[in-house]
């Protein structure tokens, strides 16, 4: 049985939200003795593995969590109680091109990025052909980026995170990229990643069929829990019911 | 991991992305501008011309045999790293919010880029400025080479405050103006445009305890070979160092809430 990849162990996530964020409305509820902050639990206990090579999919109602997992699993945010555990690599395939310099050209852009996901100098180089060409921008790849369409941007936003050397990616509705031809073309090379078994791949989409074509096992949440853990068609079926 | 480690682990294992974030805050400056980076000098000469024009036409201070415009690039243009490294990495976080609620690493590689950034800005002003004194025959001595070790405290006081600046602007933002008005006080609280003789005997003790007097009455000392007055320039870099380690602490504590609040 392969290695785990991904561990959550009895994970707690409380997020503060500031409410009173002005002078004005924060100084009557201090004196009033009034928390500044109100807490919002979206995780009490939630437990579960992922092994090395799955391909899973995460359902849950908008609020239910699924992005905070994502958010977890990358390493931005971290559990109130309970520990994450994660081997290797994250490329998070979430806000492609989110280090994006829009004044820099989409050529800088790629080294930039490619950094930020923690590349090195000579990986960059050595995919950078490949990132270029998966890209589809051809000349255009000199332009600075805020000339971009929002179909190139996210082009070349998920042609540097394809490319790099992370073992584990996380996809958040990302068939939203570009045209018709170019969303066929990143959902087949993810089905050559997954068929490689290399990579872990977490997917999170609203589209029920992506998921059942695409992933292996599903994880259903709601209100911060884990109510189904199984194979793509009894979790949906379970997920139509709630 | 330990303290130490911690403290180098952006400079061991991520060299790169140093690097990439550095070149980002110099290349995207000035794109799209006619000059270009041409601005990077003619910004501080400008400021200077018109500074030298109000204090040493109008107001007419003594600077001992240095022409004055010498005397205040001596500490301007220190200062000048000083100010716009803060004014920039106040901002930094909020800046790359998109960013930090996206991709792990050490957050502190972004300030660290921007004072590189404006470091680099600061160099090749220096360079000029030595071109001026040569011009103006104002001797080197090899006292000068003292401005190195104040840099680097500077720089350290510098990374310190921009530590704490930005991380409170993150849950803050009204830090970000309090830091413009906080900038310009300190600047006219520091001697940068007048010489540290024109402050009132009775108050220089409390003149001196802001660690800016200190650096930047070492430069001009290193530069124009007058002695030092090591009390102000060791509690400079005594609280320099201070800082650094306080802003490191309160930002890297911070640091696990950054994507909440982004």
């Amino acid at each position: 049985m392969p290695n785990p990849a991904i561990t959550f162990q009895h994970v707690h996530k409380d997020f503060y939200l500031q409410e009173d964020r002005t002078f004005k409305e924060v100084i009557p509820n201090l004196l009033r003795g009034k928390s500044l902050t109100k807490k919002y639990t979206v995780f009490h206990d939630l437990s579960f593995e992922i092994r090395e090579g799955e391909t899973v999919g995460i359902i849950g109602k908008n609020g239910a969590g699924k992005s905070t997992i994502l958010k977890l699993i990358a390493g931005v945010t971290y559990p109130t109680k309970g520990t994450v555990a994660v081997r290797g690599r994250v490329a998070p395939l979430i806000e492609l091109g989110a280090g994006f310099h829009p004044e820099l050209s989409g050529y800088e852009n790629i080294f930039l990025n490619a950094a930020i996901l923690g590349m090195h100098k000579k990986e960059v180089e050595k995919e950078l052909d490949q990132i270029i060409e998966f890209s589809e921008l051809g000349e255009f790849i000199h332009v600075p980026v805020k000339k971009y369409s929002s179909g190139m941007y996210m082009r070349l936003g998920f042609s540097i995170a394809i490319h790099t050397n992370a073992n584990i990616l996380l996809i958040d509705e990302i068939l939203a990229v570009g045209d018709f031809k170019f969303q066929k073309k990143c959902l087949d090379r993810l089905h050559a990643i997954k068929k490689d078994r290399k990579k872990t791949i977490i997917y999170v989409s609203h589209n029920e069929e992506s998921v059942l074509d695409f992933c292996e096992r599903a994880l259903l949440l709601q209100n911060g829990k884990l109510i189904k853990d199984g194979d793509p068609r009894s979790v949906l079926s379970e997920y139509h019911t709630l | 991991m330990t303290f130490l480690k911690t403290l180098v682990f952006p400079f061991t294992h991520y060299k790169y992305l140093l690097l990439q974030l550095t070149q980002r805050e110099i290349k995207a400056r000035y794109k799209q501008s006619f000059i270009g980076y041409a601005w990077v000098i003619l910004n501080p000469l400008s400021q200077l011309l018109v500074y030298s024009f109000v204090f040493s036409v109008i107001f007419r201070f003594s600077t001992n045999n240095i022409p004055y415009i010498i005397f205040l690039y001596a500490a301007l243009l220190p200062w000048g790293l000083f100010q716009g490294s803060i004014f920039t990495a106040t901002q930094g976080l909020v800046d790359n919010s998109s960013l930090l609620r996206k991709v792990a690493f050490p957050r502190e590689i972004i300030i660290y880029a921007i004072v590189l950034a404006k470091f680099v800005d600061f160099f090749i002003s220096a360079i000029i400025f030595s071109l001026f004194m040569m011009i103006l025959h104002v001797p080197f001595s090899t006292t000068s080479l003292w401005v190195v070790p104040l840099l680097a405290g500077q720089l350290l006081f510098t990374v310190g405050i921009s530590f704490i600046f930005s991380t409170s602007n993150l849950f803050y933002r009204d830090i970000q103006y309090l830091a413009n008005l906080l900038l310009m006080l300190w600047m006219y609280m520091t001697p940068i445009v007048y010489p540290l003789s024109l402050v009132p005997s009775q108050y220089v003790w409390l003149y001196k305890l802001n660690p800016m007097v200190g650096f930047m009455e070492g430069y001009r000392s290193a530069l124009f070979h007058d002695p030092f007055e090591w009390t102000i320039i060791v509690w400079s870099l005594g609280i320099a160092i201070v800082i650094f380690f306080v802003g490191f602490f309160i930002f890297k504590k911070a640091e696990r809430t950054f994507a909440d609040v982004a």
